[in-house]
């Protein structure tokens, strides 16, 4: 019998195929903010906290913090304003996920951010958009003129009490206005520099105030929990290890997308628990005609790479890091065999390097040595040393920084330079090439002599 | 005690370009921008918040870049000093500090684009736009090509905007064709 092919499940994307789904006419025909008015007339905001807890969403921005917990962490009893900083800033390569559910279904965006809004006591939205998404930016807008219209915008909504705004903010093109601090300092007008933490946004976020910062299918999350149940989400999915208290799975369904050396690029969803394998053959169409897949980063370009052998694991938040690999934004890059991987290295590196913000050495000065020395390998002049010398640079960039931009860098990388290292030899220069290959002769000799 | 005889004056380097008058800032807004600017500085608790929106906005309307006067009309609106905006405006790709050109175009250059043929689109670019390299704008001043990082197209990749609009999936013919078009 044939396998079957792991089944999408259509929550967030349930609209996705529908005529005119990013208005609000035929998002409320699809129940659009039933959930809201539901949580604002029956639910204490409490009680919709303790909803998102025990469904385990985790953050779909790239770091997987439990949702319900972030939110608790909200102090109740301040004079301060609050905000929610929604992160559309979606500048992570190879993603856009994002992208899809605030073009085709902008309303359950809006209603998630409601839903959070209420549950942490907050009165104004800030949708911080980056600038390159300009269709978003217009769904969005319209989304929000047509919610306030309606009334499930603006003061005393739907006659609750509760009065919330929600406003549009354009980033200009930084990718590290995507992490969460870099994109408080960048929403209050000032370059994108992230912050050390603590203190944590929840505490002391944009403007000094309590912040809530979630990724944009984060919250669209929201709103089926609200429906069917923190339970019935975390049915769904992959459950925590039983054996490991601290685990929390991967709960729910996610949005999973495909790119670069692959038949039919696209964005797909499902329960977790599919496989890579399964996503880039049974769904995106495997490699193109006549070529192999070679190496395949997970989600987004921050992740270390899976070689061709390693495909056959879950795309789950812990299952990845099991295999020495991580979920991050769970939008796959493929890479096949017409892909030289000292070439692709240096076009990594060279994005890390225009995108470091420039605050902390190890990232500033690292990320443009490593794309040199890449440079150095692609002009065929690579030595051994050289590699040396990378592996000296990222165990003395990995962890030694502000925010995970420089660890984001070294992790492609260091697992390209490892796995691929037969790739980097052969850009050595001849010398080099005959060195390497006597020292493997001899680690050869010395294995067989011991055995 | 002696006294330390005056020490002269350090002179100036040579490569040291001497300083700029500072530049008379225009009047912000202009009218035709006023009304979204003030819709946008009541969004926000503080004035600063607005200067990025209202930095695009600006941009937009004195021929897509950011010039000294422009950019000190701006910080004395908001009421920030001219080092702060143009901090901000360095930091941001979307922003031009140099005369645009009368069309921008954005290559992608990351690394899904890349495989799937964007340094080819880059040259063909350059070539016609008569630019030495990405970020100047060509001998005839018609277009500023930008290469920019991964620009959320990746599935129909490679990706290129011409003056703010998305083209997907494009050939080296289709970005002749985009060029072209531009009068
Ligand atoms: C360099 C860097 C870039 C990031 N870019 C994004 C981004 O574009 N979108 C996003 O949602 N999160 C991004 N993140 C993660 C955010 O810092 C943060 O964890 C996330 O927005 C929290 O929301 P979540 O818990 O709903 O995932 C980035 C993190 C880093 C270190
Ligand atoms: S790690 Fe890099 S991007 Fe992050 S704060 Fe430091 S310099 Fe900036
Ligand atoms: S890599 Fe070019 S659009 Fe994403």
């Amino acid at each position: 019998m044939a396998k079957k092919r792991y089944p999408e499940t259509k929550i967030l994307s349930k609209n996705f195929d529908k005529e005119n789904s990013w208005t609000f006419d035929v998002a409320r025909e699809n129940g659009a903010y039933t959930m809201f008015e539901k949580a604002l007339k029956e639910m204490t905001p409490d009680q919709v906290i303790e909803e998102v807890k025990t469904s385990r969403l985790r953050g779909r921005g790239g770091a997987g913090f439990p949702t319900g917990v972030k939110w608790s962490f909200v102090p109740k009893d301040v004079d301060k304003p609050k905000y929610l900083a929604l992160n559309a800033d979606e500048s992570e390569p190879g993603t856009f996920k994002d992208r899809w559910l605030m073009e085709l279904d902008p309303h359950m965006v809006l209603e998630g951010c409601l839903i959070c809004a209420y549950a942490t006591g907050l009165s104004t939205i800030y949708i911080y958009v980056r600038g390159e998404y300009p269709l978003s930016q217009e769904r969005l807008w319209g989304a929000i003129r047509e919610a306030e219209e309606k009334g499930f915008l603006g003061e005393n909504i739907q006659g609750s009490g509760f009065s919330c705004n929600a406003y549009v903010h354009t980033g200009a093109g930084a990718y590290i206005c995507g992490e969460e601090t870099g994109l408080l300092e960048s929403l209050e007008g000032k370059r994108g520099h992230p912050r050390i933490k603590p203190p944590f946004p929840a505490v002391e976020g944009a403007f000094g105030c309590p912040t809530v910062i979630n990724n944009v299918e984060t919250l669209a999350h929201v709103p089926w929990i609200i429906e069917h149940g923190g339970e019935a989400f975390a049915k769904q999915g992959i459950a925590p290890d039983p054996d490991n208290p601290r685990s929390n799975g991967s709960t729910g369904t996610k949005l999973f997308g495909v790119s670069g050396d692959i038949k039919t690029p696209g964005c797909w969803e499902f329960e977790f628990g599919i496989t890579v394998k399964e996503l880039l053959y049974d769904y995106a169409g495997g490699p193109l005609d006549g070529r192999e897949i070679k190496a395949v980063i997970p989600g987004g370009l921050s992740m270390p790479v899976l070689t061709a052998d390693e495909l056959d694991v879950p795309m789950g938040f812990d299952d990845l890091v099991k295999v020495g690999s991580g979920l991050g934004t769970a939008c796959a890059i493929v890479m096949d065999d017409t892909c030289c991987m000292v070439e692709a290295s240096e076009n990594i590196a060279h994005f890390f390097a225009d995108e470091s913000c420039g605050q902390c050495t190890p990232c500033r000065e690292g990320c443009h040595w490593m794309e040199k020395i890449f440079k150095k390998f692609n002009a065929n002049q690579g030595t051994r040393s050289d590699l040396d010398l990378l592996e000296g640079l990222f165990v003395n960039i990995e962890g030694r920084t502000i925010c995970a931009l420089a660890d984001a860098a070294v992790w492609p990388l260091r697992s390209i330079i490892r796995k691929f290292r037969h790739e980097f030899v052969a850009k050595m220069t001849p010398e080099e090439q005959a060195a390497e290959k006597e020292a493997q002769a001899e680690k050869a000799r010395e294995t067989a002599g011991v055995s | 005690m002696s006294a330390t005889p005056p020490r002269a004056p350090a002179a100036a380097p040579k490569d040291v370009e001497a300083r700029q008058p500072a530049p008379t800032p225009v009047a912000f807004p202009p009218a035709a921008l006023k009304d979204e600017c003030e819709a946008i500085l009541s969004r926000y608790p503080t004035r600063q918040a607005a200067l990025i929106p209202i930095l695009l906005l600006a941009q937009g309307h004195y021929d897509n870049w950011v010039s000294p006067e422009v950019e000190a009309g701006v910080a004395e609106y908001i009421g920030v000093s001219d080092s702060h905006v143009r901090g901000v405006l360095s930091f941001y790709s979307m922003f031009n500090l140099k005369p645009a050109g009368k069309h921008e175009v954005w290559v992608c250059r990351t690394l899904t684009c890349w495989l799937r043929g964007a340094a080819k689109l880059r040259d063909t670019a350059l070539e016609k736009a008569q630019a030495e390299r990405a970020g100047v704008v060509g001998e005839d001043g018609k277009f500023l090509v930008k290469n920019m990082e991964c620009l959320g197209l990746c599935e129909v990749a490679p990706a290129v905007f011409v003056d703010g609009v998305a083209h997907t999936n494009v050939t080296n013919e289709k970005l002749v064709e985009l060029m072209d078009a531009c009068e």
